[in-house]
């Protein structure tokens, strides 16, 4: 049985994906001794942030085959949402700080962004892409890509237009002593970001993995035909899907709003991240993407650090070029061919 | 009757592929269709499914009107479809496969009861249940899309070409395991390209030809119909 095991280890070692998590954990560990530990806190506080929008993007991708480019915006909504929320919730702790809204305010503001995350979904399903899929006859991966920037521009106006082009943003969620480990200071705000991103991505991950709902969600998208035949209602999983993917990435803008303030276009920057971490870690691969997460995440820490902050977008996309040419599939990329690949 | 299909006429788009064909099956009862590439099997199958909406003719159903169902409300009166491609979940193991083909029970102890059903018609699925859908042979993967299809308890089967794309000896296993099947007292619609073999083993046959019934009758009696013969089997 441990023969088996350090079999099983090893060859996963050989792998791309086993070359590229090690190689991570390797770097991360140099750099934390070089150049000291805020740098792995930094990555972990935006690879669990990023990871909820890359598990979302990556829900869109293999259930509904979209080219989600609207995705940012979902993460402006919740970051919209959550700063209406929390605004007058903190002028209220700030003439009480001792009251127990201190604790939970910021994470009614949250919920809230998420629930608005998920309502925006459903809008954006039955308004944009139902009537889509309807029409549609074929080309159906372009037109609804095409059809995402569209929304994405729209949205990014609408917000213009009512709130305005100016930064809406808080001081902070939690007040009080940053938390320190081993010399370490991290901001209760970060360390709440992080939190949270562990705990959704965890029940997430159980939900796909364990639940009834979430296999089917899978079934769908790795063959939508047998998932009929088998008795799934395709409409219903749709609907899930994308109010739960929009959910993540509102949660994620949510949870952020004290790194980035509420504008127009904030959007952006977690949209082309999710889809590097997307492209780097195989279409459609749940798991593979809170991986592919994280070393995103690390290597922009990186970027900013050793080579200058402008430089924090050139390097991944450079990376994705090398993945894109020598394993196209993604380095977390099947061998098991799925429905995209068809 | 279990099934019983009125004047069917169904295609794709603007091609219309079947003109009004009319079939029926009675409960336990081992049915074939027969007839060369392009004659409309698959269609019937997929239209009986709900997989193409029909464009004329209706569908009954244990006396029900089925006609125009979506296929995931067809499934749940207990018609199970085991297609061509299978259609299986690739990045699910075996378990998993077997498990999302009990979709509409919701009973977990029923589910259960089902699975070791189908673990006991196929101890080969047993052996590999962990692993993935995707990496196993072709004869097997028929195995499991029969397998999944009995999951949810059906009362009709409608099976797709379990003889496509597998050598002799794996057709001869999956014909196998469909005896096993009938026996359990489930019914088959069976359509198949292998006509000698289909009317061997099946009660009663139809002969579909460009998108009609051209014959009917018991599988024996139409195996030894001169035509039959001539333009099928080539003797």
């Amino acid at each position: 049985m441990s023969n088996k095991m350090v079999v099983n280890f090893t060859s996963w070692i050989k792998s791309a994906a086993g070359i590229s998590i090690t190689i991570s954990i390797l770097v991360a560990v140099f750099a934390a001794i070089n150049s000291g530990p805020y740098l792995i806190v930094n990555t972990v506080v935006t690879g669990g942030m990023l990871a909820l929008v890359a598990t979302g993007l990556t829900l869109m991708l293999g259930v509904l085959n979209i080219a989600m480019f609207a995705h940012g915006e979902f993460f402006m909504i919740g970051s919209l949402t959550a700063y209406y929320v929390f605004t007058p919730i903190s002028e209220f702790i700030s003439e009480n700080p001792e009251s127990f809204v201190a604790v939970i305010g910021p994470l009614i503001a949250i919920v809230c962004a998420a629930i608005m995350g998920a309502i925006s979904g459903v809008v954006a399903e039955k308004l944009v892409f139902g009537p889509l899929r309807k029409r549609s006859t074929d080309n159906w991966v372009m037109n609804s890509f095409l059809l995402t920037v569209g929304l994405s521009v729209l949205l990014v106006n609408l917000h213009q237009l009512i709130f305005g082009a100016d930064f809406k943003g808080i001081v902070g969620y939690w007040s009080g002593m940053p938390i320190s480990i081993a010399d370490v200071f991290i901001s209760r705000d970060r360390a709440m970001a992080f939190v949270i991103s562990v705990v959704i991505v965890a029940m997430f991950w159980f939900f796909m993995t364990y639940t009834r709902t979430g296999m089917s969600i899978r079934a769908v998208s790795q063959d939508i035909t047998g998932a009929q035949i088998v008795g799934i209602d395709i409409e219903k999983i749709v609907l899930l899907t994308i109010s739960l993917a929009c959910a993540l990435s509102a949660v994620a803008g949510g949870s952020l709003l004290f790194m980035y303030p509420s504008y127009p276009t904030v959007g952006l920057e977690p949209l082309y991240l999710a889809w590097f971490v997307v492209i780097l870690s195989g279409l459609g691969n749940i798991l593979g993407a809170v991986a592919g997460a994280f070393m995103v995440a690390l290597l922009k820490a990186i970027t900013v650090e050793y080579i200058g902050a402008g430089w924090d977008f050139v390097i991944p996309s450079a990376l994705i070029m090398l993945v894109l040419i020598f394993k196209p599939s993604g380095i977390f990329g099947s061998d098991v061919r799925g429905a995209l690949d068809k | 009757m279990l099934l019983e299909v009125k004047n069917l006429d169904a295609g794709y788009g603007y091609l219309q592929i079947l003109r009004s064909v009319s079939l029926n099956i009675d409960k336990g009862e081992y049915v074939g269709i027969v007839g060369p590439n392009g004659a409309g099997k698959s269609t019937t199958m997929k239209t009986i499914a709900g997989l193409i909406p029909p464009m004329g003719g209706s569908i009954l159903f244990n006396g029900e009107d089925i006609t125009g169902l979506v296929t995931s409300q067809i499934t749940k009166k207990g018609i199970s479809f085991v297609s061509e491609e299978m259609n299986l979940f690739v990045n699910m193991s075996v378990r998993e496969n077997l498990l999302m083909g009990a979709y509409i029970i919701k009973d977990k102890k029923v589910r259960n009861d089902r699975l070791d059903f189908v673990f006991d018609l196929f101890p080969r699925l047993t052996e590999r249940k962990d692993q993935l859908a995707g990496t196993m042979s072709g004869g097997e993967r028929k195995m499991l899309a029969i397998g999944r299809g009995m999951m949810s308890d059906p009362k009709l089967l409608l099976v797709d070409e379990p003889s496509f794309g597998l050598a002799p000896q794996l057709t001869a296993n999956v014909f196998e395991s469909l005896d096993v099947l009938i026996k359990t007292g489930v019914t088959i619609m069976l359509v198949e390209q292998n006509v000698t073999k289909t009317l061997s083993v099946t009660d009663r046959g139809y002969i579909l030809e460009n998108g009609k019934i051209g014959m009917e009758g018991a599988s024996c009696d139409l195996a030894d119909d001169p035509y039959v013969r001539k333009v099928f089997l080539g003797v």
